[in-house]
């Protein structure tokens, strides 16, 4: 695994808008970053980032069956409780899921450790999917790569794939919050491929959503049998229409039992399940004491890297604000990011379904991985 | 091909990319031909396929209890209607599909109209006869003509009417309505709002991570 700089395509900022990608940059700062990218060999790919993804996958689903029917576990994770039937019935009826991320601390050697799963609302994936992709080809076509170059991308071909067996029910509606222009990218791009993949798609502000005797309903009143939300279950939990939830005939994407995977109270639990994994890290749930040099702290439900308290090893203090101090916390060892060229260095792990699906890679000049942190592509070259 | 990629076989966009849009404006709306009746025997008496006929019938009658007007008790629906003329309008429940609704027998609390007659808006697209109607997607059933149901108010009781009381026809048979004008619209009132407020309060420039 290495960072190699390189020459940003000439014009790509006009492609990128004319390909429906106009969060590239960041309050002024670039957000993609072709100025430089990862190579990492196919071994490291595999066996340290595609295979261990898949494990840890298959290891937190094995926890939900805890976790459904332990109010202690419910509890610690902080589902409110008018919920627990029905997260319980959301898993016992296998409602299907279709995506998640895994973050990574991962240097080229030595197991990756898991730090985090976004497993309701993921994003970067455009960026990932189809952006890093074309990148690769337009690269490759200029000369500019050596040929043979390859990536773990299979991003868009998996979830379209997951689209046309999923059978959703149709028309399927997506929804995200109106001023947010980033989530509103990450939704077209995925009702682009449910498209291509023969799904009747319509788009519906989340705040449009409407209730007629606890059925949601679209904007001419007609019921919604199908969501997809890029909204956390968290919100919807405490919010007018929460109790909607309860009596709407609604497929949810993300089903609702995702609630449990998504919160960061599952990272203690992984690890008293299977602790001395080699891809976990110690975690507890926080009892409120002073931080240990070498731990971090973040909260249950947080996303973007806000709220976040470490401390390292030499005992430097780091915080990051953020708009999510309303819930517990739990507490984490340090797995440092590593640095390259005095970038900090995240991979963000994709999950399709049950499959790993490719990778993303976060740079940022603090320990910490935000919003605004940039994206950078990478390659495979043995 | 022999070596096996890590990444996708081919990565399309189809909708991301803007097409040279063709934005159709309201305006020089042509009107279309549609058919009403009061039963499917009747519309199978003017030389429909029986078979489309009941498929018309059954496709209003579903989505009766969804748009038809809602009215807070029983007099101030008959009062529009006529004596006898409304019934008690269940909880609007998902269907499983569009084309075999399951209404909710549960009662909303509010009184409608009984549906009195039918609109078909599918059979008179000759060329377009492969189409049966169980394969209807939503989108064709809802374009550019539903079929929907129809009522007949106290005071006139030989002219159809929509859910929104937009006058169709005085008599069974063939008539000619612009397809603006009868696009059913839910009959009750959604409320609206109820997800966003956490977005709202905690400033972000997006709800994933």
């Amino acid at each position: 695994m290495k960072r190699i700089n390189c020459n940003p395509r000439p014009g790509w900022k006009a492609f990128a808008e004319s390909v429906g990608f106009n969060f590239h940059t960041f309050d002024g700062e670039p957000y993609w970053d072709e100025t430089a990218y990862y190579q990492f060999s196919l071994a490291q790919i595999e066996q340290d980032l595609e295979d261990p993804t898949e494990q840890l996958h298959q290891m937190a689903l094995d926890l939900v069956d805890d976790i459904v029917t332990s109010e202690q576990k419910l509890t610690q994770l902080a589902i409110p409780e008018p919920f627990w039937d029905a997260v319980l019935a959301s898993w016992r009826a296998k409602e299907p899921h279709l995506y998640g991320r895994m973050d990574f601390s991962y240097n080229g050697k030595g197991p990756a450790k898991l730090l985090e799963l976004n497993y309701d609302t993921p994003t970067s994936l455009y960026e990932t999917g189809f952006f890093q992709w074309v990148w690769l080809e337009d690269m490759l076509m200029r000369g500019a790569l050596p040929q043979g170059a390859d990536q773990f991308n299979s991003l868009q071909d998996k979830l379209q794939q997951a689209f046309s067996e999923l059978n959703l029910p149709q028309p399927f509606y997506f929804a995200s919050v109106t001023e947010s222009i980033e989530d509103k990218g990450t939704v077209d791009y995925l009702m682009d491929i449910a498209l291509q993949a023969g799904v009747n798609c319509r788009y519906i502000q989340l705040e449009q959503l409407g209730d007629i005797d606890g059925q949601l309903v679209d904007l001419d009143g007609f019921p919604i049998q199908g969501l997809f939300k890029l909204y956390p279950w968290e919100f919807m939990l405490q919010e007018d229409f929460a109790s909607t939830i309860l009596t709407s005939q609604t497929q949810f994407i993300e089903p609702l039992w995702k609630c449990l995977l998504s919160n960061k109270g599952i990272l203690p639990l992984l690890w008293q399940k299977y602790q001395g994994h080699p891809n976990l890290l110690p975690a507890f749930f926080d009892d409120g004491s002073n931080l240990q040099p070498g731990w971090l702290r973040k909260p249950l439900l947080s996303r973007e890297g806000a709220n976040i308290e470490l401390l390292t090893d030499d005992g430097k203090r780091l915080t990051q604000d953020g708009p999510y101090n309303d819930s517990g916390y739990i507490r984490q060892q340090l797995a440092a990011l590593p640095q390259f060229d005095n970038n900090y260095t995240l991979i963000g792990s994709w999950v399709v379904g049950d499959s790993a699906a490719g990778i993303g890679i976060r740079e940022d000049n603090s320990l910490i991985t935000k919003d605004s942190s940039r994206f950078v592509p990478h390659i495979i070259l043995d | 091909m022999n070596q096996q990629f890590k990444r996708s076989k081919t990565a399309r966009l189809i909708m991301m990319v803007p097409a040279a849009g063709l934005v159709l404006a309201g305006c020089g709306e042509k009107p279309v031909e549609v058919q009403v009746f009061n039963t499917p025997d009747e519309c199978a008496a003017y030389y429909n396929p029986p078979a489309e006929c009941k498929a018309a019938f059954a496709e209003a009658k579903a989505l009766h209890p969804q748009v038809a007007p809602r009215y807070a008790n029983k007099q101030e629906c008959e009062t529009d209607f006529g004596i006898g003329q409304c019934e008690s309008a269940p909880v609007v429940a998902a269907n499983n599909t569009e084309s075999t609704p399951q209404q909710s027998q549960q009662s909303s609390g509010f009184f409608m109209p009984m549906m009195m007659g039918f609109m078909a808006g599918q059979m008179l697209n000759r060329g377009g006869m492969a189409s049966a109607p169980q394969q209807q997607t939503a989108s064709a059933t809802r374009s550019p003509v539903p079929n929907q149901p129809l009522y007949k108010s106290r005071d006139d009781r030989s002219t159809f009417r929509t859910a929104t009381n937009t006058a169709v026809a005085s008599q069974p048979g063939t008539t000619s309505i612009r397809p603006s004008a009868v696009q059913p619209k839910a009959g009750s009132l959604a409320r609206r709002g109820g997800f966003g407020a956490q977005a709202a309060r905690r400033s972000s420039s997006s709800f994933g991570g």
